[in-house]
């Protein structure tokens, strides 16, 4: 299992309720229990998977969700029942592009697909 | 059974028949591949089964779906339904589970599989078969076709065997980022896809055929994977070429942490 | 429902290393690892994946039973379902019945299994252990889930090339 910087994951855990590894084929994604999310976002809060690596779709990091969120901005929700460590997940097409960014970094670039 | 059912099969080994009858077998998608399959699985004598397809018939199935008839199109008759009629009518005692949906949606279903068909759209979709296949360690067999090309078509299909412990579709080539890439960004815009219903045979059948010596071990070879290419214009199946260098002994993309149910490591 | 699959290069591997003589032990025994997931209706399937032989020089010599394994080699068990309790992963003992057709518990299987289980739970709350015993073509298992007892597995599966599947008998 990856090992990610462990102050990295104790700022992941002010977003949701707890953080977990889950490994897949070598890599590890981070299950976001109840992560909490933007205003507007119906519903409130869910669970999430980050991706903190680049994936099979060419994004260098990917944000997935356990449901199909509203927001008010409508997005691209161009991955839709992604099978990942057998669960289901929905992703909407958002890039994001920082240079050496921390694990709340990415989330933080990731949640704010709902608010622009 | 009328034991003169399976007497054309007896060189398939003394006890494949109560091989064939014990295994459970399970079949993603049951349109114009998966039909064939079922047709085929039933008639050898698979008595367990476990069936995904959340389909219904359309009249553009009718050039291939085994099984359909002309009423099921208006009548809206489920895929699912076709299946079942097919093995209920060669095999009345045989054991059907199965789920008008996604497989995903009932994961568990598969586990108590041995060997696992899938007759699937799309390389995401085979991935996560594989994926699953790996984790509760079935066979996996994967086939497929399409038609590329509109001036001059050309017809292609596959036939995989993904075992667990031995390489798998990424290890053989088939399964690339690429393809996964410029598949996730044609999302929603595959529209209808030219198929025909006799590659679909013809990869059906030797899907089966790799089924029935897993079960059986007729041919006395012990086959760890295939990938075989089917050239529907020149009326071959041949190795894949991605397979003649290949070095890998143990596939690195199924860890052996990946067995079983993924559990959640909390920090 | 209860199933055990494992690969068809592990069963070879047990069988070829079970199948070996020991200079005073009548048989010899392993411990095989074991991952869980779950079926339809809360059934449990065990997926045996790696196996370890017990050296030779961890039997202790007892001829009223057909092998009896030293504290290093206990240890070992119990170190091993210390390790996988993160992952669910249980310890199965495993042996050999140098014969054809089904296979049960002896009398000594059934005695001792229960203690070593409650050992192996006691250091991995949350796998499933359990006991494993093969024939020269068949092969049954127990599987013990935490605070449950003993559930003797429909079929042990063999997912190699040819497939095997080894259903409990009647009785079992």
């Amino acid at each position: 299992m990856t090992a990610y910087p462990l102050e990295q994951i104790e700022e992941l855990k002010r977003y949701c309720d707890k953080v977990s590894g889950l490994a897949e084929g070598a890599a590890t994604y981070l299950l976001l229990e109840q992560l909490r999310l933007p205003n507007g976002c119906e519903p409130g809060c869910c669970d999430a998977l980050l991706r903190p690596f680049t994936g099979g779709d060419g994004y260098p990091s990917q944000l997935y969700f356990s449901v199909q969120v509203k927001s008010v901005f409508a997005r691209n929700w161009n991955v839709s029942n992604a099978r990942i460590c057998e669960r289901n997940w929905f992703a909407f097409s958002w890039r994001v592009t920082l240079s050496t960014p921390t694990l709340k970094d990415i989330l933080i670039g990731h949640l704010t697909g709902f608010t622009r | 059974m009328n034991k003169q059912r399976f007497v054309r099969q007896s060189f398939l080994g003394p006890d494949a028949d109560e091989r064939i009858a014990q295994c459970t077998v399970g079949v993603a998608g049951l349109g114009g591949g998966g039909s064939h399959v079922i047709q085929q699985l039933a008639h050898i004598g698979f008595q367990h089964y476990v069936l995904f397809d959340g389909d219904i018939v359309e009249e553009s199935n009718l050039n291939r779906l085994i099984g359909a008839k002309t009423f099921d199109a208006p009548a809206e008759t489920s895929k699912l339904h076709i299946a079942k009629t097919v093995i209920y009518g060669l095999q009345p005692d045989a054991k059907v589970r199965s789920f008008a949906g996604r497989w995903q949606d009932r994961p568990e279903m598969f586990r108590e599989c041995q060997i696992v068909l899938g007759c699937v759209d799309g390389y995401q979709g085979r991935s996560e078969l594989e994926v699953a296949c790996r984790r509760y360690m079935m066979h996996y067999i994967d086939i497929g076709m399409d038609v590329h090309g509109e001036k001059a078509p050309v017809i292609g299909g596959q036939v995989i065997l993904s075992s667990p412990g031995n390489i798998c579709m990424r290890c053989m080539g088939f399964l690339t980022d690429a393809k996964l890439k410029e598949e996730g960004e044609k999302y929603g815009k595959a529209g209808s896809r030219p198929q025909v219903v006799w590659p679909n045979g013809v990869l059906a059948s030797v899907a089966v055929g790799l089924a029935v010596d897993l079960v059986t071990g007729w041919t006395k070879r012990s086959s760890k994977f295939a990938y075989l290419v089917f050239d529907g214009n020149e009326n071959t199946l041949k190795e894949s070429l991605t397979l003649r260098n290949i070095q890998i002994e143990c596939c690195p993309h199924f860890p052996e942490a990946d067995l079983g149910d993924p559990v959640p490591i909390v920090f | 429902m209860t199933l055990i699959k494992l690969t068809g290069s592990l069963h070879g591997q047990m069988l070829e290393d079970l199948a070996r003589r020991h200079s005073f032990a009548g048989e010899r025994v392993g411990f095989v690892l074991g991952r869980y997931g779950s079926l339809e209706n809360s059934g449990t399937l065990v997926l045996l994946h790696r196996y370890y032989p017990i050296p030779d020089d961890q039997y202790i010599e007892d001829r009223a039973v057909g092998a009896r394994i030293g504290r290093d080699a206990i240890t070992w068990g119990m170190q091993a379902a210390y390790s996988g309790r993160q992952t669910r992963e249980g310890v199965f003992h495993v042996h050999l019945h140098a014969h054809k057709g089904r296979t049960g518990m002896s009398s000594v299987d059934r005695r001792d299994t229960p203690e070593v289980v409650r050992g192996f739970h006691a250091v991995g709350r949350e796998a499933a252990h359990g006991i494993l015993i093969l024939s020269l073509d068949h092969a049954s298992g127990w599987v013990w889930l935490p605070g449950r007892d003993e559930v003797s597995a429909s079929s042990v599966c063999v997912i190699g090339h040819p497939i095997r599947i080894f259903e409990k008998g009647a009785g079992q």
